[in-house]
């Protein structure tokens, strides 16, 4: 057993298993007529939305959608994360007066904002992006904030034993020194602007994308939409995944792989 | 390597010389749990330019605090430290420093570690890669300037480290029990390495280290300190020429003398045996 | 999405002194500063209402006990939910940790699920569960079961291998290996699953009461948005926060007397 097991065929085949048998399952409840089968799209409507939203170009214009809405909260929320987590580990007596306001603002979940920001700013694609940057920016500013407060002095006396300036002893020491855990709040905070993204779109609904497709799917009851589009934003997932991990280990080719 | 055996990078041979370190009456305090702690107490030492000492002493006599203050990484003790007539305040390029732990920068190359040490002195930008690669012969690691320091073994980091500390031309070179995590071997060739740097270099050093047959080896004198709070016991001039044999009877004589002055036996009696003290009622 | 539950970040309040009161700094300095800029009239209040009103409105609704409905439903809801998602991540992290059979047949599976963030599986089910009971507590038990099932694998597969080797040494017999290795090496992993998990399981509640629901703190402040009650929204902004805020707190004390001897 343990031999078939470490050949890749047989544990591919495998792993199919389930998922065909989750899907057999499936047709077959869809098509026998029960109490489900009102929920329950065929597979080949599945099959036959996916080519209709394709066909029609639908499906693309949500994802570019949902995709700048995702980067752009990102990059304004974690880029604000990043130099605020800078500002308050170089800073103590600025730590000192921010850091209790924002930690007590981040206790709050980034979803529980929601009403209050819609009441604010209403339920635009402004909102919308507000709650992106908010989800993105405290895993950025906490995570910059941890890697530059905790440098190690050993390597801050070596700075000082070759005289760096302020500037030398922040690009050549902190900043690199720091890098490891400011890639990790990046990476969390780009899950939570993903996260974020879907959200705001399937509560706020403006603006298309991808969640708004969700949203309207749900409202009229079309499963298969929404199966392809849940599918869509499983790919897009793994996609952004890949990518950051590839940018790590592109940044931090100094460090020793990992076992 | 070029012909000469102990290239001399970039030092004038009608140079004087130079780095003359002075300690006087230097005493030193922690605050532990609102308590002064005396570390360092009445030290009195003055290294001549271009001689090599080596401190002995068991842990928590003080040494590496010593260092640290000649260095200038800590700047409040008593008394005085001068170098060359000044007083010594606060970190300066005439001083250089080798840690226990390499210290190297891992998210940069070695070269790039070493090219760092000569961030802010007046090389200009021109000669620095140049200077940079001999030190790094100097050191033999030539062929690994792009590693990063996890690709190097611990010996050839801390020769890293050394050269490094070396590229600025310091005055004194500080060692802090540089060979001390290197397994016996290594430790062995790196302070053939050392000796032969030294006498290439021929900047004054001060070494600390627990391994007594290290300090004799190397040094001109050996200070050894007894500690609580740290103090110069005893000052012992290696009347050897460099470089030094390691068998010579000289040297062995005088690590019996030191050993059992810092464990407190008579030379040549053997340490009293340990018993197990369940046996016997077993 | 992310393929891992990743490490929280030391709290930034560290650097914040070690004074008995240094705990509520946080919220009275928020506090002092929300009512300031309240009080400076520089917003009107139809845009922020003052602590002290949102305190006003939190008394209010707790005498009608309509605090204490919303409260109650959404951490039964959570309770229940997370409890059934926590057995199941349990049983089946352990089950495809242990066994390389069930782990080459549900793990592609598992994993392509994994990459959908949990709030995208909301309109499904409610097309699927409808939008009562059953979907509410499914969704948190479907947040709860993904990072503790990874958490538990990870724990599992992690008892070093020494460890095994140890007990075949001194010829440990099969419970005490279970109840002196297995366990002890894989609970602190599986509790730091389990908080994680928690706290997710409470965003995405919020976010199912949000989009559906006839009580609980999302409905509360889905109302109150509706009826531009700023005061009810604010109110439900600070309970969702303090309720996240005690979980934490409640679930690392436990991790931290579960994992004394780690530091001991």
């Amino acid at each position: 057993m343990n031999a078939l097991l470490s050949r890749r065929a047989p544990r591919l085949a495998l792993g199919l298993i389930a998922p065909a048998l989750l899907l057999a399952g499936w047709q077959w409840l869809a098509t026998s007529g029960g109490a489900s089968a009102v929920a329950l799209a065929p597979l080949g409507s599945v099959a036959a939305a996916f080519v209709e939203l394709v066909g029609n170009g639908t499906i693309f214009g949500d994802i570019v959608a949902t995709l700048t809405r995702a980067f752009t909260g990102f990059a304004i929320g974690a880029g604000l994360g990043v130099a605020t987590g800078t500002a308050t580990a170089v800073w103590p007596l600025l730590n000192r007066v921010i850091a209790p306001l924002l930690n007590a603002l981040r206790q709050v979940p980034m979803i529980g904002w929601l009403p209050l920001i819609g009441l604010w700013f209403g339920t635009g694609e402004g909102s919308e992006l507000i709650v992106v940057c908010l989800g993105a920016f405290f895993p950025a500013m906490l995570n910059t904030h941890a890697g530059i407060a905790n440098v190690e002095q050993r390597y801050l006396d070596v700075g000082e034993v070759f005289r760096f300036t302020t500037g030398q002893r922040f690009r050549r020491i902190l900043l690199p020194a720091a890098m490891p855990l400011i890639l990790t709040g990046l990476t969390q905070a780009l899950a939570f602007a993903w996260i974020g993204t879907l959200a705001s779109e399937l509560l706020m609904g403006a603006g298309g994308g991808l969640g708004v497709t969700l949203q309207t799917a749900q409202v009229q009851q079309r499963l298969d939409v929404i199966l392809v589009t849940v599918a869509i934003t499983a790919i897009l997932g793994f996609a952004i995944n890949q990518i950051i991990a590839r940018v790590r280990r592109e940044v931090l080719r100094w460090q020793p792989a990992s076992i | 390597m070029s012909a000469e055996p102990f290239p001399r990078p970039n030092v004038e041979s009608s140079a004087p010389l130079r780095g003359e370190l002075t300690n006087s009456d230097l005493d030193k305090s922690f605050t532990i749990g609102g308590q002064a702690r005396p570390v360092l107490e009445n030290i009195n030492l003055t290294v001549r330019p271009g001689e090599f000492v080596s401190i002995v002493g068991a842990s928590g006599c003080g040494k590496s605090t010593l260092l640290r203050l000649i260095v200038g990484l800590d700047s409040e003790y008593g008394g005085e430290i001068r170098l060359d007539g000044e007083r010594i305040a606060t970190t300066s390029l005439d001083r250089g420093i080798v840690f226990q732990d390499h210290r190297l920068f891992p998210w940069m190359t070695l070269e790039q570690n070493v090219e760092l040490a000569l961030l802010n002195t007046d090389t200009p930008k021109a000669r620095r890669a140049a200077i940079v690669a001999e030190h790094i012969a100097l050191v033999g690691l030539s062929g690994f300037e792009k590693a990063y320091p996890h690709q190097l073994s611990g010996g050839m980091a801390q020769r890293a480290a050394i050269a490094r500390a070396l590229v600025t031309e310091p005055k004194v070179l500080l060692l802090d029990e540089p060979l001390g995590a290197l397994d016996a071997l290594t430790r062995v060739h790196v302070q053939n390495e050392l000796q032969r740097m030294w006498l290439a270099q021929r900047s004054t050093m001060v070494m600390v280290t627990h391994d007594v047959e290290e300090a004799l080896y190397l040094g001109d004198r050996v200070i050894v300190m007894s500690p609580h709070p740290g103090r110069v016991r005893r000052i012992v001039e290696v009347g050897l020429p460099h470089p030094r044999d390691r068998r010579s009877p000289l040297l062995h004589r005088l690590k019996d003398e030191i050993l059992a002055e810092l464990t407190g036996n008579p030379a040549g009696e053997p340490a009293n045996l340990v018993t197990f003290p369940a046996r016997e009622s077993r | 999405m992310a393929s891992r539950p990743l490490p929280l970040p030391a709290p930034a309040a560290a650097t914040a002194g070690r004074s008995p009161f240094a705990p509520l700094a946080a919220p009275l300095s928020l506090l002092a500063v929300w009512q300031l800029a309240c009080m400076s009239g520089l917003f009107p209040p139809q845009v922020l209402v003052p602590p002290s009103e949102v305190a006003r409105t939190l008394w209010l609704m707790a005498g009608s006990g309509e605090l204490e409905r919303h409260i109650g439903d959404s951490l039964y809801r959570l309770a229940f939910g997370f409890a059934i998602g926590a057995l199941a991540g349990l049983a089946f992290g352990a089950a495809i940790a242990l066994s390389r059979l069930a782990e080459a047949a549900f793990s592609p599976l598992f994993l392509t699920l994994w990459q959908v963030p949990v709030i995208a599986f909301i309109p499904t089910m409610v097309l699927f569960l409808g939008i009562n009971e059953p979907f509410k507590i499914a969704i948190v038990a479907v947040a709860a079961f993904f990072p503790i099932a990874l958490a538990t694998f990870d724990a599992v597969r992690g008892v070093p291998r020494a460890w095994f080797e140890v007990a075949r040494v001194y010829r440990t017999r099969l419970p005490d290996l279970v109840r002196r290795i297995l366990i002890p090496a894989t609970v602190p992993a599986v509790l730091t699953g389990l908080r994680i998990a928690l706290t997710r399981a409470w965003i995405v509640l919020v976010a199912a009461e949000l989009l559906a629901a006839d009580s609980g703190i999302g409905q509360m402040m889905e109302m109150g948005r509706q009826l531009f009650q700023l005061d009810v929204v604010l109110a439900g902004v600070v309970v969702s926060g303090l309720i996240g805020f005690l979980l934490d707190r409640g679930a690392r004390e436990i991790e931290r007397r579960a994992t004394k001897w780690r530091t001991a």
